[in-house]
């Protein structure tokens, strides 16, 4: 009887270890939810720093002044707990509360989409993995203008209808380009593009140029990093959608483009940088956590990290494009930009070159 | 001419731009008055920039928009009015100094030669060579850190927080070099009536010098990050063109003046201090838009930097104060000047009575010409203190040169024409 039952518990331990801990490790830990607030943690600190070091000065300091202030953005966060949430007299109450939850969400929902190791397949259905993200990357902004909308404020409208024609003159180039890599690699599945990178032994970068610049401009742009912080720029419309924001709920909005930043940049180096080559797990490997998760997730997310510093970076160097330049970029070049590249794609593939 | 000019500005500005657009409108469909103040006042989104927005400062700018295009601009001022005319106007004539130089912080200097000069042709005094070259040094060396501080200001309206931090850093070193001079780091109150109140300090020029290595080298740093920065030219050229007609039409002054193409500078119009002696450029642009004005007050940090190697190289020896001034010290302060080099004010100072009559006196500050315009009846304080200051003249910019751009525009155009709303209301 205890043989049998300790069996059963075994049984049960180990599958519970083989197919019910990977997809909540996958969520909760890697490259989920506690990777991604110490991420945010990281990158806004990176940003100040990095933007601080360009401009003669210290940057977040005196918060663990040893560490050169790392955990600022702690800090800032406790401030915002505790700060007064006010609800706007004008606002439209429901909308103007459950947007920023809402943007929170599908901020964070393309992680799930996108596989940082070969061992994904076993736990989520990876067929389309590329064709569900698009709509999730595309369907965030919605909840800007919502909540710009919700807000009565006169700057919050007009910051909203900003990022409205943005995300409007934006997508279409970064459909192409993702579909010119998906025509490359014959399939929509990610984790057949990385083998296709790995089986090759070119990056995606090398491959299709054009794709990846594009697709650069366009996580710039989405993410709302300078040049193109326009939506929100303070010199104009205060803070744009977030203007009349406070406490938690303005942190969200804050965050939020970071939330961005790390699943865009993951996805560039999935697509893009070869994902978790030059670790190439063996089948075996594969199939397990470790070497089929962990170890190729490290890889794909210390590439990503060195994505998002070199945008970050930015906001030292540029200031900030009018809206209808912006625009015009993306209905002009960027449009013609992302023609060529699924026209190479097809070259490249017709071609019998790669 | 001149009217012809001027009448197609008020056609293309506020009622001309309203009508145009309402006409656009009303030729599509037959709608009647009251459809189409409807229409109108539908598509109209009216904005209050200021005085509390990121982007306005001491003002407020109301904006009537149609879609993203300004229409028409009403700005408010006199947020930080403090009433500098009617508390000189109640005070003896040396203590009207410190007043003037609250209002321009940058650029305090300016403010301050401006007043005494009118002082001085008041109370008929002229000052010494050498406190005429220590005047235009600290001039010029307060028309760099204005221009820096305008320059880091049009940084943070563009979005480039490191010009601003760098602007701002890089006054620094000026303003030390200031400090060793008159031993304050803002606000002077350096010149007074007859000449100055210290003389240079021991190895002063040749710390002078090192400093002005080094703003010349940071100009090419900013060259690389700001003036040449692709986005940074696409933000600023074509935008608020202000035509050479339309400058000298609508009063404006320093440096958007020149950047639109007219060569007039207050230093070599109205020669003062040691102007005359000197050799420098009045740098002129022709296009008048926004990246000419941010050119214009490139070269002319460039050209003050030249105006100051030839004051440290020609500056004459000899008192520092008027002998006028000196004759009225007594034993003690007289044995402090020989000491000292630093004058200390003699009782005379606060009980000048200049004899009755009028002044006037006009300086080149950083941002444009500073007037002066002081009465006296005799009395110890003025009669009639009156003054005006470039960023007062420079307002036109918010009526007429926004009108038809794009709401981005504002903080470019705002930002170019260095408007600092504590010195226009004064």
């Amino acid at each position: 009887m205890i043989q049998i039952l300790s069996l059963l518990v075994s049984v049960s331990l180990l599958s519970f270890i083989e197919y019910i801990l990977p997809p909540i490790l996958y969520i909760i830990v890697f490259p989920g939810l506690i990777v991604v607030l110490l991420m945010l943690f990281f990158m806004i600190w990176l940003e100040r720093k990095v933007a601080a070091k360009t401009q003669l000065r210290f940057g977040p300091l005196y918060v663990s002044k040893r560490f050169g202030g790392v955990i600022q953005t702690v800090a800032d966060l406790i401030r915002f707990s505790f700060q007064e949430f006010i609800i706007p007299a004008g606002a439209d109450v429901f909308a103007y509360i459950q947007a920023p939850g809402l943007l929170m969400a599908f901020g964070l929902l393309p992680l799930i989409f996108i596989p940082v190791g070969p061992y994904y397949a076993n736990i989520f259905p990876a067929n389309y993995s590329l064709l569900i993200v698009i709509p999730l990357i595309i369907i965030t902004p919605i909840y800007v203008i919502l909540l710009g909308w919700a807000s009565d404020n006169k700057f919050s409208f007009v910051g909203s209808i900003r990022e409205a024609f943005l995300v409007i003159s934006y997508e279409i180039p970064l459909i192409l380009s993702i579909l010119s890599m998906i025509l490359l690699y014959g399939s929509v599945n990610a984790i057949n593009g990385v083998s296709f990178q790995i089986g090759r032994g070119i990056p995606g970068i090398v491959l299709n140029p054009i794709a990846a610049f594009l697709f650069l401009v366009v996580m710039i742009r989405t993410t709302g990093r300078f040049p193109f912080e326009i939506s929100e720029a303070e010199s104009e419309v205060v803070m744009g959608p977030y203007t009349e924001y406070s406490a938690l709920f303005f942190g969200i909005g804050m965050s939020l483009p970071y939330i961005e930043l790390y699943s865009f940049s993951l996805l560039f180096s999935v697509l893009f940088l070869g994902g978790w080559w030059p670790i190439v797990p063996s089948a075996a490997a594969a199939s397990g956590v470790v070497g089929g998760l962990l170890l190729p997730g490290l890889v794909v997310f210390i590439k990503a990290l060195i994505v998002m510093a070199f945008l970050v970076f930015l906001r030292a160097v540029y200031p900030r494009y009018r809206i209808d330049q912006a625009i015009t970029v993306g209905w002009d070049q960027a449009l013609y930009l992302g023609f060529a590249a699924v026209a190479l794609s097809i070259a490249l593939v017709w071609s019998g070159l790669v | 001419m001149a009217y012809e000019e001027g009448f197609s500005i008020e056609k293309n500005s506020v009622e001309g731009a309203k009508m145009s657009a309402s006409q656009d409108r009303a030729t599509t469909a037959n709608l009647t008055y009251d459809e189409l103040a409807g229409l109108k006042a539908e598509r109209e989104l009216v904005l209050l920039i200021g005085p509390a927005h990121p982007g306005s400062g001491h003002m407020k700018i109301k904006v009537w928009m149609d879609g993203d295009i300004i229409q028409r601009v009403d700005p408010d001022i006199g947020f930080v009015h403090r009433t500098t005319e009617k508390l000189s106007e109640n005070r003896l004539y040396i203590k009207a100094i410190p007043i003037v130089e609250r209002v321009m912080l940058p650029d305090t200097i300016n403010a301050n030669l401006a007043y005494v000069i009118a002082l001085e042709r008041l109370l008929g005094i002229e000052p010494t060579p050498r406190a005429q070259y220590l005047r235009t040094l600290t001039s010029e060396i307060n028309r760099i850190t204005s221009h820096l501080y305008g320059i880091g200001l049009y940084g943070i309206f563009l979005g480039s927080s490191t010009v601003y931090m760098w602007a701002f850093a890089d006054r620094e070193p000026l303003i030390d070099l200031l400090e060793e001079i008159s031993g304050a780091r803002i606000t002077y109150s350096y010149i007074i009536p007859g000449g100055v109140r210290w003389d240079l300090p021991a190895g002063f020029k040749e710390r002078a010098e090192t400093v002005l290595q080094y703003m010349e080298a940071r100009l090419k740093d900013y060259e690389k990050i700001w003036v040449k920065n692709p986005v940074v030219m696409d933000r600023t050229e074509g935008v608020g063109i202000v035509s050479k007609s339309d400058a000298i039409r609508l009063g404006i002054t320093g440096p958007n003046l020149r950047a639109s193409g007219v060569d007039y500078d207050t230093r070599r119009a109205k020669p003062y201090a040691a102007y005359p002696n000197l050799d420098f450029n009045v740098p002129t642009f022709s296009e008048g838009d926004c990246y000419a004005r941010l050119l214009q007050r490139v070269e002319e940090i460039e050209q003050s930097i030249r105006i100051i190697r030839q004051v440290l190289k020609d500056i004459p020896d000899g008192r520092i104060i008027s002998d006028d001034i000196y004759s009225k010290m007594n034993p003690l302060q007289k044995r402090m000047y020989e000491m000292k080099h630093r004058v200390m004010f003699p009782a005379y100072m606060a009980s000048m009575r200049p004899a009755a009559g009028r002044s006037t006196a006009s300086v080149e500050a950083g941002r444009g010409e500073i007037f002066f315009y002081l009465v006296s009846n005799g009395d110890k304080v003025p009669f009639r203190f009156r003054w005006v200051t470039p960023s007062f003249l420079n307002l036109p910019f918010f009526t007429h040169v926004m009108v038809g751009q794009h709401l981005a525009d504002l903080p470019a155009i705002y930002g170019s024409s260095d408007y600092f709303p504590p010195e226009a209301d004064r």
